[in-house]
């Protein structure tokens, strides 16, 4: 069944046109991997999906789970199962991690009419998902990416992702900026959530991630658009011949 | 509810005076050897400071947190006097408007001929959460000696966009992320013990329009 649904998706910045016409299907338990150019509309395409108001969806539409995302608020989509691991993690000086992910869960929660979870049982989750991506209690007393390397920032993204357990999980370039035991650490993490009602869609510029986290679909964009869709060994051609066939 | 306030003069032996903050224009003499310490939170009236660094290593220090609603036109008026020279003083100023609220905020530092060794600080930073509201800011640097250290700073605006997405992207709804980002913002300038005045005002004035 398909879990997220991208027709003819039209988004621009300012005047600029960076999506046009763009369509993919996602069903459920799918991983998807988009690999392109810079500047080629990936993380656009992320955070149109996630809701961010700098960018205007001038025509298309988008599903998950059959409802109409584009009618929703960044946060119901959110609530809804839709998690988005950014590029660039935005530092939030003066929020405590800990404070925010429980605020975050809590809001979930909410949302699906179940009760908060109390304190005891919060932490536990937390220091169980912290452990499994390598994040350390030092790093959870800090305010939310604040003071973080490129790398940190990328695991806790993941580290969040696993544990506010969403359905459809985006992860923008997650590999950018990671070592090679860190890469090792945060593809397992992802691993470990793959599930047959759980997709993926992972934005990356090199093939190597796709070694770890192996995916069903590689589909390259180039201006705005897929231009062509394969399998991973789509990954292991371009790696070879680059995008200057699709220019 | 009243501006709430704290006023305290800090000799080296401890609390010299502890004052509460009247209408009109507060002077302030700080002697040698002491510190002059405020925190003040602006709710509902105007401040004005005139604060005399009048003693050898005499400091004064001053934190406002002021919040500014509906159709209130309210000014803070700041002049520090560093008349003696080794004399330092620093102002921080942090505060959210919204609605119609307008904030008028003027800054004097003045170093006379004689005030040498001198450090001289004001920062302000305003964040706007409506568009019809709005800071005025007027700093006035009056600097006659030569070997002294000064500066005034100023930035308004609306929240980060970008850290607003961040909280909403991570299913925190918009008016519960933005009290969560103006109390990191206020957070360095603000006693725990106002807490409860500034949950307060946040639940009345933030709003999803922004
Ligand atoms: N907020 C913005 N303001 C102005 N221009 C933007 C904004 N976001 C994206 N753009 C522009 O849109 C185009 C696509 O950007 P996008 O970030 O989606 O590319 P990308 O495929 O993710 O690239 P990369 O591989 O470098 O991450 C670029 O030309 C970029 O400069
Ligand atoms: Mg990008």
């Amino acid at each position: 069944m398909a879990l997220l649904e991208i027709k003819n998706l039209c988004a621009r910045v300012g005047e600029k046109e960076i999506l046009k016409n763009f369509s993919l299907t996602i069903n459920e338990g799918e991983i998807h991997a988009i690999m392109g150019p810079n500047g080629s509309g990936k993380s656009t395409l992320s955070n149109v999906i996630a809701g961010h108001p700098a960018y205007e969806v001038t025509s298309g539409e988008i599903y998950f789970k059959g409802l109409n995302v584009l009618e929703m608020t960044p946060d119901e989509r959110a609530n809804s199962g839709i998690f988005l691991a950014f590029q660039y993690p935005t530092e939030l000086p003066g929020v405590g991690t800990a404070l925010f992910l429980k605020t975050a869960m809590n809001a979930k929660l909410k949302f699906l009419g179940k009760p908060e979870l109390d304190a005891v049982t919060f932490m536990k989750k937390l220091k169980v998902r912290a452990n499994a991506l390598g994040i350390t209690d030092e790093m959870l007393k800090r305010p939310v990416n604040v003071g973080f390397s490129g790398g940190e920032k990328k695991k806790m993204e993941t580290f969040q992702m696993a544990f506010l357990e969403p359905d459809f999980c985006i992860l923008d370039e997650m590999d950018s900026g990671l070592d090679i035991d860190a890469l090792r650490v945060v593809s397992t993490g992802v691993n470990v959530m793959r599930e047959p009602k759980r997709s993926f869609l992972i934005i990356t510029h090199y093939q190597r991630l796709l070694d770890y986290i192996e995916p069903d679909y590689v589909h390259i964009m180039v201006d705005g658009r897929i231009v062509e869709s394969g399998d991973k060994n789509l990954a292991l051609k371009l790696e070879e011949k680059g995008y200057e066939s699709y220019k | 509810m009243k501006a709430i306030n704290n006023l305290c003069l800090m000799g080296m032996n401890g609390v010299l005076a502890d004052t509460p903050l009247k209408e009109g224009v507060n002077e302030i003499i700080v002697p040698e050897n002491t510190l002059f310490e405020a925190k003040i939170l602006h709710i509902f009236s105007d401040i004005s400071l005139k604060i005399l660094l009048v003693g050898d290593r005499s400091k004064c220090d001053v934190k406002i947190v002021y919040l500014c609603n509906k159709n209130n036109n309210y000014n803070i008026n700041i002049e520090v006097i560093h008349e003696h020279k080794n004399t330092l003083s620093n102002h921080q100023i942090k505060g959210v408007l919204t609605d119609n609220a307008k904030m008028v905020l003027n800054g004097v530092i003045r170093m006379p001929k004689d005030s040498q060794k001198c450090e001289g600080f004001l920062n302000h930073r305003g964040v706007l959460l409506s568009e019809n509201a709005s800071v005025k800011v007027t700093p006035e640097l009056e600097i006659f000696a030569d070997d002294v250290k000064c500066s005034h700073g100023s930035a308004i605006g609306a929240l980060d966009e970008n850290q607003l997405f961040y909280l909403l992207a991570r299913g925190i709804d918009k008016i519960t992320a933005q009290k969560i980002l103006l109390k990191a913002y206020l957070s360095d300038l603000l006693p725990d013990v106002w807490d409860e005045y500034i949950d307060d005002w946040m639940a009345k004035n933030v709003s999803t329009h922004v």
